[in-house]
Formats: structure tokens, sequence, C-alpha cells
């Protein structure tokens, strides 16, 4: 048995550091300057949705305004910075910005948690939710700190950094950025293997054994509260940095609502979740608004499915796989052809049901004809509109057969895995 | 203070805090009964708009009043049957998130379906006309058609839940769906219903609304937030609190807009002096009435520190 | 399984009949225009977004610019700043040289701020921002930059228009301020208190509001008692959007009689909301064009014509056209696609206006000056209607000229040109 964990260490160990060293060298490979602040962001977001999760995952508690945290921290550090510019204050390595967006996270945490710490479940959330109006409006409202619609912009170079960075670059930014991701990661990560992040679990699963053994469940939730703000204040200041700019968009409901969902549709129940979430949902964003006017509806009509069918989350579904892969990963031969046939019929879906809401976007855009992939189509022809009718009803037919196909095999490997394990 | 001002803000708030009972008494059915947080709730008040207009244009807007709640309602049904009653088993936060999700999309249809700016939804010609006058303002009677309107949902709500045979099988079915189901009651159907049922109220709002307001695709996004204040500050499940907090919100925000005094004023009188060019000056000459939008927030958490369960509310929030 | 292969034929047929047809292009001159296309916002990035193309597109048909064609590319920001900076380097990462950008002050800082940076960091690969409607008076004061022209008055110069009309205005005595608070309406609440305080000290301000902006608010008849009780006979705002056509709309259901001077309250986006509402009291807009203009020139009768057509009412700006048509003169002057030549070019230079005065790019600011028209709402008259085709059926009648030597103000910037 201590070999076997020995083992499984050193390769995650192992994984860990060939992870590092492809991050290091993604410049390298995605050079454009969008691709880096892409990456960026999602460096950004990985840390603000880890936070978040300890909050959501870890604690069980909903909020819906930690965008507060990582939006004020973010203009106190672009104030910093523009101090900076107008030499109002010594210049300050950027490296080290991130503590200050920690240091308001944690005041802020700790303040607004001492009031709505003393609720949970749903009181808890609608306090959160009326802080996060409430300072939403007031951005607007108090123009000499916020500078209401407009923001706030700051040049991020400063002159001469440590080791002779400017920061000019994008590519500086984000070995910056992939530096306080990495630390701030793992320190979240270490944090849920103290007793301390076990009693947030208990405190989670059941407040009354918690207070029973003789916690006192008020204060862990107080303290995870403040954590968590902490690091998403550090998120904050490194989002103003990557922008150079902060507005109160960052502080409002709207973004409090997209960490939610990163973390959600990531899968709260694992650490790795909010961080595969937080990939996904940045490159979903970026890509579909790119491609199409009618994203925001794809990515309603995505949540939506990823929510009904996949509740545990992106990762939920990989670890799903975990048993096979432990006990007998041969079995796993066996779901290739259900999921290809599924994930074909699903590809049928989208393509009928994506070019239909496209024909009726040329339409209402007043464009005879349009593009598509690399079709050419006229929204006057009634064939067409048959045609992907055709395509898209098929589809729906075909994803709710090969759903019940893989639910089948899926349930008959899960079958001989335990039969195997009687054995 | 005058008595004609306030006479205005009794009126005004009155008027203003109706409105916000309309909207948000279908929320406290559905979030307080079933404790679904539905973040799609205003989307529902949109799509009521948005048929109101339809029909209104197509037949007449009589026809809209009765019909497009009902179709909103009936919509709102299917959301919860094929939706909804698969997620339940998740939790409140998938069934939330689920919501949200309808918000995209029920926003993105509405604009492919009628486009990006607003449709020309008017009120009806016959209640198009200044019913009352108090010193030079006039109120037309369509509003007051609204507010009676919206006190006989009130008086039906409130009757239907607290005395008949309909109301005691929905409110058992919420705190013990086993105990009625055994008793051969239909407890998923009940729930459909219920949420139906909330939906087409806020579908009911949006078509007496819509054209007062303006029907647009954004006129969902920005209600979301304050129908919760209500109902959560009114209590859970109380359509009485809902009532009360609406008309005190409605009041307090009346109030607050028509105040001009600032910190500076306060200052002034004890004595002292704010130069108007410091920075400080900034907060200070805040008018109250600049800080009435975020009267309701403020409402909301002081009543969730201290009394949880909202103003009516039986149990904690 | 009968029917995946089923359809999967039938998606070969289309395939088949509806082969890609493939447009030629020779290497158009790009411009990125990032503006709001979905969201709340989107009704205002749209009707930017196709007045452009459709300048474009009248340019295109005349034989482009030196032979080549003009290519917008919409660019979807959501109403989200940070999304502007993504976008802006994805246009600067496609080889974009040009970006236009109007909807939204904050993008138009973001993108002010963002080239300033990058232009200065990449000699010989600038690119040109053509502002189009973003308003912000700092933008050519002190946060003015070489490669920023503005095509829309600021706010400040609209104020003054507003004002030296109201000054003429003998019926207007005491003025209420009803503005939006955030920078925009704080902007113009100071500007206008300033300037009527020295230009017209006889009008007396009673009121000054500020309130909360960007649709938050249902119910404005708290704000119309307000208005009422202080004894105004005029309102000055910059309302936009539902903070706009609601108060105008509240200002009919209450039965209040004050003249309304404005901006934006007769945009395309908000007139379905208020229609006939909108002539309950006297509404006076100023603008850069007259869009009922009968004497208009055969050429702009003909670009109506086209606009009608192509996007379904007639514009109801005119800083469009005359942004990329100026964009062209620019390039046929120096013969060159380079945006450092092309800003050069723009300096000083001239465009056509349709109600007689000039279109002057002033070199010290980049900022447009014209002659501004104040219209007044009426009801149909039987010469051309507003947004034709929509059934607004309404016209504005000219109710003066505010030559462009009333909105003329001074200038703090100090520009940096590069060589």
């Amino acid at each position: 048995m201590g070999k076997e964990m020995f083992n499984s260490i050193k390769l995650k160990f192992i994984s860990l550091f060939i992870l590092i060293l492809f991050l290091l060298f993604l410049p390298y490979i995605f050079s454009s300057s969008f691709a880096l602040t892409l990456f960026c962001k999602m460096g950004v977001l990985i840390i603000f949705s880890v936070a978040y999760n300890m909050l959501l995952g870890q604690t069980g508690l909903l909020s819906f305004g930690h965008a507060i945290y990582f939006g004020l921290a973010g203009y106190a550090s672009i104030h910093i910075l523009a101090a900076i510019n107008n030499s109002y204050l010594p210049s300050l390595p950027l490296v080290l910005l991130p503590f200050v967006g920690a240091i308001v996270g944690l005041i802020l945490g700790v303040s607004i948690g001492y009031l709505s710490t003393k609720r949970l479940g749903t009181a808890f959330a609608m306090i959160s939710l009326g802080f996060c109006e409430l300072i939403t409006a007031l951005t607007l409202i108090f123009v000499v700190f916020f500078n209401g619609e407009d923001g706030i912009q700051a040049d991020r170079v400063t002159g001469n950094d440590l080791f002779g960075l400017t920061y000019g670059p994008q590519s500086e930014v984000y070995y910056l950025i992939l530096f306080w991701c990495i630390i701030t990661v793992l320190i979240m990560y270490l944090l849920t293997k103290t007793p301390f992040g076990r009693m947030c679990n208990a405190v989670r699963d059941n407040q009354q054994r918690a207070e029973f053994i003789g916690y006192n469940v008020r204060k862990i939730r107080w303290i995870a509260f403040s954590l968590s703000a902490t690091f998403a204040g550090a998120a904050g200041s490194l989002h103003a940095i990557n922008y150079e700019h902060i507005g109160f968009e960052s502080v409002s409901l709207v973004q409090s609502g997209m960490v939610l969902f990163m973390a959600y549709i990531g899968g709260i129940g694992n650490f790795l979740g909010p961080i595969l979430g937080a990939i996904s949902l940045t490159y979903l964003d970026t890509m579909l608004s790119d491609v199409t006017e009618a994203w925001v509806l794809y990515y309603g009509v995505i949540f939506v499915l990823v929510i009904a069918f996949a509740p545990q989350g992106i990762s939920g579904i990989i670890l799903m796989h975990s048993p096979i892969l432990r006990n007998n990963p041969a079995l796993l031969k066996k779901l290739i052809t259900p999921y290809s046939i599924f994930l074909v019929s699903i590809l049928l879906l989208t393509i009928g049901f994506t070019s239909i809401v496209e024909l009726i976007h040329s339409i209402k855009s007043n464009h005879e004809t349009l593009k598509f992939f690399w079709l050419s189509f006229n929204n006057k022809n009634i064939l067409i509109w048959l045609a992907l009718g055709l395509i898209m009803t098929s589809g729906v037919i075909a994803s709710r057969k090969s759903f019940g196909l893989v639910k089948e095999k899926w349930n008959e490997v899960m079958e001989e895995i335990k039969l195997s394990l009687i054995k | 203070m005058s008595l004609e001002v306030l006479v205005f803000i009794i009126f005004n708030g009155l008027l203003y805090g109706m409105f916000l009972f309309m909207l948000s008494s279908g929320l406290t059915l559905i979030f307080g009964m079933m404790g679904i947080l539905n973040f799609a709730h205003a989307s529902f008040f949109m799509i009521g708009a948005y048929l109101g207009y339809q029909i209104s244009e197509n037949i007449n807007f009589w026809i809209a009043l009765i019909f497009a709640p009902m179709l909103v309602g009936i919509m709102g049904a299917m959301i919860e049957k094929y939706g909804l009653r698969n997620i339940h088993k998740y939790g409140h936060i998938a069934e939330l998130l689920f919501t949200f999700g309808l918000f995209y999309i029920i926003e993105e249809m509405v604009q492919l379906i009628w486009g990006k700016t607003p449709v020309p939804y008017k009120v009806p010609e016959i209640l198009n006309f200044p019913l009352i006058e108090i010193s030079g303002m006039s109120y037309p009677a369509y509003s007051m058609f609204r507010l009676v309107i919206s006190l006989l949902i009130f008086l039906a709500i409130y009757r239907v839940l607290a005395k008949t045979k309909t109301g005691l099988i929905i409110k058992a079915s919420l705190t013990n769906p086993n105990m009625v189901a055994a008793l051969g009651h239909n407890v998923p159907r009940v729930f459909s219903n219920v949420f139906g049922f909330g939906c087409a109220l806020a579908g009911l709002a949006g078509v007496l609304a819509g054209n007062v307001i303006g029907t647009e695709p954004s006129m969902a996004l920005l209600l979301g937030p304050i129908v919760f204040v209500v109902v959560v500050t009114g209590g859970l499940g109380s359509i009485k609190g809902a009532l009360v907090a609406s008309i005190i919100i409605g009041l307090i925000q009346t109030l607050t807009i028509s105040m001009e005094y600032d910190l500076n004023s306060l200052i002034n009188y004890l004595g002292f002096q704010i130069d108007i060019n410091s920075t400080i000056n900034h907060f200070t000459s805040l008018t109250l009435s600049q800080l009435s939008p975020i009267v309701p927030y403020i409402l909301l958490i002081i009543v969730l520190i201290a009394r949880p369960r909202g103003l009516f509310g039986k149990r904690d929030v | 399984m009968k029917k995946i292969i089923f359809t999967l034929i039938s998606f070969g047929c289309l395939i088949i009949f509806y082969a890609c047809e493939k447009k030629e292009t020779k290497g158009p001159i790009k411009i990125a225009a990032i503006e709001p296309l979905s969201g709340p916002y989107a009704a205002v990035g749209k009707d930017i977004i196709e007045g452009i193309i459709y300048s474009a597109d009248v340019i295109n048909q005349n034989g482009g610019v030196n032979g080549r064609m003009i290519e917008i590319i919409p660019m979807d920001n959501a109403m989200k700043a940070e999304k502007t900076t993504e976008l802006l380097r994805k246009a600067i990462d496609d080889g974009i040289r040009f970006v236009t950008q109007g909807g939204g002050s904050s993008h138009a800082l973001n993108i002010i701020k963002q080239l300033e940076k990058y232009n200065s960091r990449n000699p010989g690969k600038e690119i040109l921002y053509l502002n189009n409607s973003a308003v912000t008076t700092s933008f050519t004061n002190k946060d003015c930059t070489f490669f920023h022209f503005r095509f829309d008055s600021n706010v400040d110069m609209k104020v003054a228009g507003l004002v030296s009309h109201m000054s003429k205005d003998n019926s207007v005595k005491k003025v209420y301020l009803f503005n939006q608070n955030y920078v925009y309406g704080q902007t113009f609440r100071e500007t206008a208190t300033r300037m009527i305080n020295n230009k017209a000290p006889d009008i007396k301000i009673v009121g000054d509001e500020l309130i909360q902006p960007f649709g938050k608010i249902q119910d404005f008849t708290p704000y119309v008692t307000k208005i009422k009780l202080s004894g105004a006979d005029s309102v000055l705002t910059g309302n936009w959007g539902p903070d706009a056509f609601r108060f105008v709309n509240a200002l009919k259901d209450a039965g209040v009689k004050v003249k309304l001077f404005g901006i934006y309250i007769s945009q395309p986006a908000g007139m379905a909301a208020m229609e006939k509402n909108l002539l309950f009291n006297d509404v006076i807009v100023v603008k850069e064009f007259n869009p009922t203009n009968s004497k208009a020139p055969n050429w702009y009768k003909e670009y109506e014509a086209g606009h009608l057509d192509a996007v379904g009412y007639t514009p109801d700006a005119d800083r469009f056209r005359f942004m990329l048509e100026m964009f062209k003169n620019a390039i046929e002057q120096t013969n060159s696609f380079e945006p450092l030549d092309i800003a050069y070019a723009l300096e000083g230079m001239e465009g056509r206006s349709i109600d007689g005065g000039k279109v002057i790019m002033r070199k010290d600011d980049h900022q447009i000056h014209f002659d501004m028209q104040a219209l007044l709402l009426v009801d149909k008259t039987d010469q051309s209607i507003i947004y034709r085709n929509q059934d607004f059926d309404m016209s504005y009648s000219n109710v003066g000229n505010i030559p462009v030597k009333d909105i003329t103000l001074d200038t703090s910037c100090n520009m940096k040109r590069p060589k």
C-alpha cells in the first residue's frame, strides 16, 4: 500500500512538472497578443473561480457577490498603479501588487463576512446579492474613486521591475499571472488538506454535528469567507494588471454570476473542477462571440444542457471513469463506440440547430445570403429550411437514442466492474 | 414639507409599490413555496409584455390581457415539467443556474423574434385619458386600472391560499410532499401548476407594464434583483409580506427621491464648512435623492441580518 | 441508425447543391467596428454598425478607395470594456490597421489608451482610431492622442449648442437639469450649469437631478412630480435609451407641459416606445444635420434612398457618412494606406455637409466641427419623415441653425505628433 501511494504521488509530481513546463513554453507556441490575452484571462479567472469554490464547493456557501472583492481589489490596484505612473508613490515591483489586492480582499472579506456569515443558505446568498447591487450602484455614484462608467486606466509599465521585466509585452504579464496562478492555486489546494479545510467540509455537510464536536461553525464560515475573498482580491489585482483598466462591470452581478457558472460547470465537487470551468468558459465566451452574433443563445443552451445532463460538471464526467481506469482499463474500449455515435449525433443536432438560428438571424438583419461554415445559403429558399429542419429533428432523435445506448453500455461496464470486485 | 408633497409621495409610492408587487407576486409563490431561485422570473415578465404587444396588435388588448398570461403560464409549466423537475434532485444551485441559462435563452429568443429595438406597445385608447388630477399632476386611467388589477391579484391569491382546499393542498405538498402523495394527490402536478401560475402572474405584470415602461429585450435584466428584494424582505411564501414590502420600498424610494438633503447641509447646520473643491465634497454633496437606488438593497441586508425570516415569513429564508 | 444515415445523405446533397460561393477579394481595407451587438445595448450597436456598413457600401459601389474596397468587420464587445480590449488586440493580430467604435465612452477610453501604448511601442505598425460616437470631452482635451479622430461633437459642444439655442428662446426662464448619474451625465450637468451661468444668466436653474442610469428606474412619476413642483418651464437632459423614453412617457402621462431640450431623445432605438407621446411636449434636439431637410443636395437624397433600402429606415446620423468620406479623401490625397499618412491628411480636412455649412476636422485636437441644427419634433409634414418606413409619422422642423463659432471651444490638448 505504502509503495503504491508513493508511486501515485510520484506520478502526480511528474505530471505537474510536465504541465508547468508546458505552460512555461506556451507563449512560444501561441505568440499572438490575442492568444496571450486569452491565456492571461484564463489564469486570472482560474484563481478567481478556485477561490470562489473554497466558499461554494468546500464550505457550501452560495455567494452572488464575490465580484465585489475581485473588483474592488482591482480598483485599489489600479489606483496604486496610477499613483506610481504619476509618481505620487515610489515604484513598487509589479509582482507584489497582487499582495495589495489580497489585503484589500481580506479587509473587505472580514468586514462583509462578519455581517453575512451570521446566516447561511438562501439568506446568505441574498445578503451577498444585496451587497453586490449596493456596491455596483455606488461605483457609479462615487465618481472620485471609481470614475463611474469609464472606469480607471493606468500604465503597467512602471520602470524596471525585478529581473529586468518591464511588463510592456503581453508575454511578460503572462509569466507574472502564471507565477501567481501556480502559487495561489497551490496554497488553496494545500488548504483543503489542512484540518481547517476538513472542518469546512464538515460545516458544509452537517452543521449540527460539526457544532456538536465543538467547533464554532460561524467562525469557520467567516474564516473561509475571508480567505476566499483574499484570493479573489489577488485575482482582481492581476485582472487590473492584465487589462490596465478596471470598470464597474468587474464588480457587478454579471461578473459574480460568471464565476458561479465557471465553478459549477467545471464541477464544484472537485478541486480541479473550477479550473476546468474557468478555462472552458473563457474559451467559449471569447470564441463564440467571435463567430456569431447569436452567441448568447448558444451560451445559454450549452449551460442548460450541461446542468440538465451533467450536473457534476466537466470534472465530474471525467472522474466518473476513474473506477474503470483503476480496476479494468480494458473495459474503456467498450465505451468508445457508443461515445462516438453519441458525439456524431450531437454534432448533427448542433449543425441543424445553429444553422436554423443563423438563418433566422440573417432574415432579421436584412441579409439574403448567409455564410455558414464554408457554405453560402439563401434564406429565401424554402428547401434550405426544410433540409435544416430535417437535420435538426434527426439530430434530436439520434442523440436521444444514442444517449440511451451510452447509458446502457455504461451500466454494463459498471456491472462488470462490480462483479470483478466481488470476485 | 408641504402637504402637497406628502400627498404626492404617498400616491407615487403606492403606485410604484403596487407595480413591484405585481412583478414579484409570482416569484413569492415560486421562490417562497418551492424554494426555486428563479432568476428567469423577469424573463417571463418580458415574454408577457411581448405577447401582450403581439396579441393586442393583431386582436386587441383585452384578449391579450387574458391569453398572454395564460400562454406564459403554460410555457412556465412546461419548463417546470420537462426541465426543472429533472434538475430538482441536484439541488437549489443547479436549479438556479438552469434558470440563469433560461434567462439568456429567453433574452436571445425575444431578440430573434421581435428584434433588438423596443416594439410600439401602446396603452389601450379607452384607458388613455387623465383620470385624477392633483394640483397640476394628472394620473391616467390606465395606472388606476393597473392598481386595481394588482389589488385583485393580491386578494385572489390570499383567498386561494388561505381559504380554499386547493390552497391547503399546495401548502401541504410543499411542506410534506410524501404524505400528500400518499393521500392520492399528484404532487408533481401541483408543483407544475404553482410554477406555471407564478409565471402567468409575471406574464400578466408584463402585459400591464410593458406599454408603460417600454417593451424591449433588456427589460428583464434590469428587473431581476429588485424582485428578489421584495420577496425576501416580505418573507418567503408570504403574499401579504410581498405586498407590504413592495409598498414600503415604493414609499421609501419615492420619499428619498424628493429629498434634496445632503451631508453638507447637516455640516453647515452644525456650523462647519466644506470646501467645494475638496475631494470630500464629492461624498458630502451627494443628496439623498441620488442615493435612492441603493435603498432597497440596504433594506434587504438589514432585514436579513436582523430578521432572516423577513417581515411576515413563517420560517427562516 | 437508418435515420442517421439518411440525414448524413441529405446533408451531403446540401453540400453538392450549394457549394461554396467564394467572394473575390482584392485585399480590402479592413476597418474593425467594435460595438455591442448582443446584450442590453445591442440596439445601439446595431444602428451604428448598419449605418457604417451602408456608408462603406456606397463608397465601394462608386469604385472604392484607390481601387480597394472598404470592409467593415463588426466585432461584438457585449458592452464589456475588457472585451473591447481583447477584440482590439485580436484586430491588431489580424493585421487590421483601422478601428472604429462609438457606443460607450469607457470602451473608447480603453481603445485610446491601448493604442497610445501600442502605437508608441510599434512605430510603423500604427493603428488609427476613428471615433464615431463616443462623446466624452476629455478625449479631445487631456486624453487626446494623435491617432484618435472624433467625428461626433463632444458633450461640451453639444451642451454649448443647446444653451446657445436656449438663450435665444424667450420662453425659457426656469430650467430643470435632468441627467444620468455617471460620467457622461455628470459632465453634461456640470457643463450645462457653467454655460447657463455664463452665457444665459437670465435663465434660472430651478432643479438639478442625477438619476440612476441605464434603465434601472422603472417609474419616473416621482421625478416628474418634482419637476412640476419646481415650476420649471423647460428641462435640459442628456438622457438616452430607456431613461429618455420612460421620462418622456411619464411627462405625458402626468400631463406636465415643459419644453424638453436634449441630444438623444429622438434616437431610433427608443422611438417605438414613445411614438406620439413625443409630441405632447415641445421636444428640441440638436444634431449634426437635419434628417428631414427638404433642401438637401441631390447626392444626399440618393444616399438617403439607398439607406432606406439597405437598412430599413432613413439615417438618423450623418457622421458615419462624412467619417468614411473623409477617410477616403485622406487616402486619395496621400495615395497611401498607412495610418500615419492618413492621420496627417485628416488633420484640418473638410467634409461635405447637407445643410450648407462646413464639416472640419480641427487640427489641434482632432475634434470635428460643424454647424449644428436645433430641431423640433413635429407631426408628419409633407416633407420627409424621420426614420421613414418605420411608421413613426413625425418630422423635424428646423428651429435654428447653431453656427460653428457658437460651439467652438478651447482645447487643452497638447498633442505629440510622430514623425
